[in-house]
């Protein structure tokens, strides 16, 4: 059996639900059905209060008891909350191969519905965004809401511009349980802006993943002469050289990243950066991975 | 340096092709939409200054190449004196060998200037040595071997043939195509005027070639010839034979010239004639006294002049006895006999004389006796004499078959095996006759008539014609002449009768002609006239007599043929002018007489003004070198050029230039690929 499954391969099947079947009993099967995977919030241990964690995770029998705070951290079998949050802005339209960013995006989104639905019967929502809110679905636990969800993804067509501030302030509107937060996003934004944007999501308890979608050719340019390139979001012309864009380009989308992943740690939030020409089965194995490893 | 073609210096225009689009035309690259700009910087001076540095040797290539494409149009040359050019020069040395050299010293003058013109070359200079008569003939081989040339000079002797300067103009033209260099041509001859071809372009020399004429003589010289001589070729009765002859005298005064028949070297008759200025005069003897056998004879007359070779002229002469023919007719038929007889006897100069036999009576008749048979209106013979005439005809005897009322009412031809169609009465029908509608004039028995035009035929048996050729039909299409070999012989079939019942042919003048080439067709003793013009050719055998020896033996007594030539040529060309012997393929002798053309006879020689047109503007000479080209005007010669082209040159910098650009544009699509 195929170990790591090419994104280029997945495109060509119709069904999201079927890519992500594919994609999620691949990688289980390969990882032995460990009982350790999933979002939902078992208790754990108990970790010392700091500054700026949430007094809603304090443990108040405890601190009645011994006088100290201490936070509860969780994991196990109760039913969690998972919100994806899709970036389906122009920008994410972009690919160089056969396979597009916003693509990718609904490949993984898929696969973490698939997991956390029928592998963990955890209730799961959608928000797509681009400047505003396009589209949302409550999370739930219902019969159909796999399908909802999918159907939400299939309809997320790329366009206008990206704003993370109104997608988050609805979100946090509608938010009132604690849950995980994925964020599916190319960040073409300063990393200070985007971190100080999603940020207040990581206060209210909920964990925060950032997945950063990018194309092969958005990291590592090849350019053979001299072309305009315009901007997807923007329309904006510009005449770029390949100089540029082999020796300059590749070290500015580099900091940013760096940058990004830096604030976002910084910041308790989770970090990851999927290239879309990468296996999504062994992107997503990865990321649970570090998650047990984290819990 | 020159260009031949400058106007083609206007295809310099496209050259702002190549500057419009490297240049001037804005770079127009696809824009590539991209996800975000935000990591990018413009950097617009940076590209254009790259792509223009990156396109600039293909630029200059494109240039260099399309300038040196005109250049090459424009087809360059340098001028390169002609003395650098001596190296590749050769000079051709031709001297007039035809008949009218013959007069005075006119040859021995020829080869006297050739070889003063011969010693004054410069000693590296190649040379060759030709012959004109009726052809251009090389001597020797292009060399710079004096002894060699001058040797090839003196073994020129004069012919008896007619002269053609159009042949040396023809011969010149091959042979400057084998020759890289220029050819300095010195023509020798007395430039006699018979000599020019019908159309004067025909004298254009190509350009490579520059024309030195060397005349000999530069007037016309008075001369008395025996211009032609009707005499039969064979003679049965001497009596009857007559010899005609003119004499023709050119740039003549008025004079009386003797003529003389020459029989077999004696001379049988003397007459005197008087020949006018510059005019002709006819000569007839009344008898030709000649034994039996061939016969040698010739008209002299006595000129004394510049040319003696033309006072004498050739004819043969055959003497036999007359050829027994065997008429059979009907018991009942006495019209037939007595019109073929008469037509038979009235023509062919008493060839022939008929026997005829009525045809119940021709079982002891053998046929072999005779030159050739007739059967008149015959439908049935002894068997004896059948079978004798059928062996006859395939032996290569001949038969005339005339097909009158009596053959119409069987069923086939008698010899001639065609089937009868049917017997038709045109003297029934509307008009009451038919007249002859196709004729082949080829055939001998109707080459002489008059395509039979107004014979009235009333009847005719209609045959089929397969397997044998027909010579003549009727208006409706009956075939009328009908000709079939059997065997190695012939019959001929006449649809219709002789009697002057069945048409009124035997009365119309056109059926002596008839009867006298059909006797000679049939007989196979047609001989052509006993005289000859050199230069023309005789046919030795047919086809069919392939492998079987002739023999030739000309004037001088060689056999010119090889034993190889002796069994598989065809014809053979008289060059000399005498009496050749023969001895035939089909085995019959022969002596035929030949003489020169007598146009050679006429020495007048070609105007100054004809002559500087041919040396000077013909051969590409302007007009003041053009009397300079006639040799003895003038002593100097003027500085000559060559021009070199520089054409394939150039072309060569053009191939290499397109193979570079190319090159260099190959890497420039590389580059494209790639991305």
């Amino acid at each position: 059996m195929q170990r790591f499954l090419d994104p280029a391969v997945l495109a060509r099947i119709s069904s999201l639900d079927l890519i992500a079947k594919t994609v999620v009993d691949g990688f289980v099967a390969g990882l032995h059905r460990s009982p350790d995977f999933g979002f939902s919030q078992e208790f754990a241990e108990y970790r010392a209060y700091s500054p700026g964690d949430d007094l809603r995770h304090v443990d108040w029998n405890v601190f009645a008891r011994t006088e100290r705070a201490y936070l509860k951290r969780y994991r196990g079998e109760t039913n969690s909350l998972l919100t994806i949050l899709l970036d389906a802005s122009s920008s994410m339209n972009y690919s160089s191969h056969s396979v597009s960013k916003i693509d990718y995006a609904r490949f993984i989104a898929a696969s973490l519905f698939y997991l956390a639905i029928q592998n963990q019967r955890d209730a799961a929502g959608l928000i797509i965004f681009d400047d505003e809110v396009r589209s949302y679905i409550r999370p739930s636990t219902r019969f159909g809401q796999l399908h909802r969800l999918l159907a939400g993804l299939e309809h997320a067509e790329p366009r206008a511009r990206t704003d993370y501030a109104k997608p988050l302030n609805h979100f946090q509107q509608f938010l009132r349980r604690r849950g995980i937060a994925v964020v599916l996003s190319d960040f073409f934004e300063p990393a200070e802006s985007v971190v100080r944007t999603i940020e207040p999501l990581r206060f209210h308890g909920n964990e925060v993943v950032l997945f950063h979608i990018l194309d092969p050719r958005e990291i590592e340019p090849k350019l053979g002469e001299p072309v305009i390139l315009i901007d997807s979001e923007t329309s904006q012309r510009m005449e770029v050289t390949p100089e540029y864009a082999h020796a300059e380009y590749p070290q500015k989308i580099a900091a940013h990243i760096e940058e990004l992943r830096t604030r976002a740690r910084s910041s308790g939030i989770d970090y990851f950066l999927l290239r879309t020409d990468r296996p999504l089965d062994s992107a997503l194995a990865e990321y649970l991975t570090i998650r047990q490893e984290r819990n | 340096m020159g260009f031949l073609a400058p106007w083609f210096f206007a295809g310099a225009a496209a050259l702002a092709v190549p500057l419009y689009l490297h240049l001037l035309r804005r770079h127009t690259s696809t824009p590539q939409p991209f996800s975000s700009l935000m990591f990018f910087e413009p950097r617009t001076q940076s590209s254009i200054r790259h792509r223009r540095l990156r396109y600039l040797l293909l630029l200059a290539l494109r240039v260099a190449l399309l300038t040196l494409l005109v250049f090459a149009f424009a087809d360059p040359f340098i001028n390169r004196p002609a003395a650098s050019v001596t190296a590749n020069k050769l000079m051709a040395i031709v001297v007039d060998n035809s008949f009218s050299m013959r007069a005075g010293s006119r040859l021995a003058d020829a080869k006297r200037d050739g070889l003063s013109v011969l010693a004054s070359r410069a000693p590296t200079e190649r040379a060759q040595v030709f012959a004109l008569g009726s052809g251009l003939e090389a001597m020797s081989q292009p060399t710079d071997d004096s002894r060699a040339l001058h040797a090839a000079i003196e073994a020129i002797q004069p012919t008896d043939s007619r002269g053609n300067f159009g042949e040396l103009s023809r011969g010149l033209r091959s042979f400057s195509n084998s020759v890289s260099g220029p050819i300095d041509l010195h023509f020798f001859s007395d430039m006699q005027k018979s000599d020019m071809p019908a159309n004067f372009s025909d004298l254009a020399l190509p350009a490579k070639v520059s024309l030195t004429l060397h005349p000999v003589v530069t007037s016309a010289v008075a001369n008395w010839a025996v211009e032609s001589v009707n005499a039969p070729g064979q003679v049965w009765d001497v009596k009857k034979a007559r010899v005609q002859a003119v004499i023709a005298g050119y740039e003549t005064p008025a004079a009386t010239r003797t003529a003389s028949l020459v029989v077999n070297s004696k001379v049988i008759a003397t007459q005197k004639v008087q020949v006018p200025a510059n005019g002709r005069a006819a000569v007839e003897f009344n008898s030709l006294n000649v034994p039996y056998g061939f016969s040698r004879c010739a008209v002299r007359i006595d000129s004394d002049d510049a040319l003696p070779a033309d006072d004498i002229s050739y004819f043969a002469v055959e003497r036999s006895d007359p050829q027994k023919v065997l008429f059979l007719h009907q018991a009942s038929d006495t019209r037939s006999p007595i019109y073929f007889g008469d037509a038979l006897a009235a023509s062919a100069e008493s060839a022939f004389t008929m026997q005829s036999v009525a045809a119940g009576q021709a079982a002891s008749v053998e046929p072999s006796k005779y030159a050739f048979v007739v059967l008149s209106d015959v439908t049935s013979l002894p068997s004896s004499f059948d079978n004798d005439l059928e062996r006859y005809v395939r032996g290569g005897g001949g038969v005339l078959i005339a097909a009158g009322t009596n053959i119409g009412r069987a069923s086939r031809i008698p010899l001639f095996g065609a089937s009868i169609l049917n017997a038709q009465y045109y003297s029934n029908g509307p008009g009451g006759f038919l007249t002859v509608g196709d004729t082949d004039p080829s055939h001998p028995s109707i080459a002489k008539a008059d395509r039979w035009s107004d014979v009235k035929f009333y009847y005719a048996v209609k045959v089929d014609d397969a397997g044998s050729q027909v010579a003549a039909r009727l208006t409706d299409g009956t075939p009328l002449l009908l000709d079939k070999k059997i065997g190695e012989g012939r019959v001929l079939l006449l649809a219709s009768g002789l009697d002057n019942l069945t048409n009124d042919f035997p009365l119309h003048p056109d059926f002596v002609p008839f009867v006298e080439q059909t006797a000679f067709y049939l007989s196979g003793s047609e001989r052509p006239g006993g005289s000859r013009v050199v230069g023309s050719y005789l046919q030795l055998r047919a086809a069919k007599e392939r492998a079987v020896s002739v023999e030739v033996v000309d004037p001088a007594g060689r056999r010119p043929l090889s034993l190889q030539e002796a069994t598989t040529a065809q014809t053979y060309q008289l060059n000399d002018a005498g009496f050749y012997e023969l001895r035939l393929a089909d085995g019959r002798q022969d002596v035929v007489g030949v003489n020169a053309d007598r146009r050679e006879s006429d020495l007048a020689v070609m105007s100054p003004d004809a002559l500087s047109l041919w040396a000077g503007k013909l051969n590409g000479l302007n007009a003041s070198t053009s009397e300079q080209a006639v040799a003895g005007t003038s002593a100097s010669t003027p500085q000559k050029f060559s021009q070199q082209s520089l054409w394939w040159y150039v072309m060569l910098f053009v191939l290499l230039t397109a193979v570079v650009e190319s090159w260099v544009a190959n890497l420039h699509l590389g580059v494209r690929r790639e991305e």
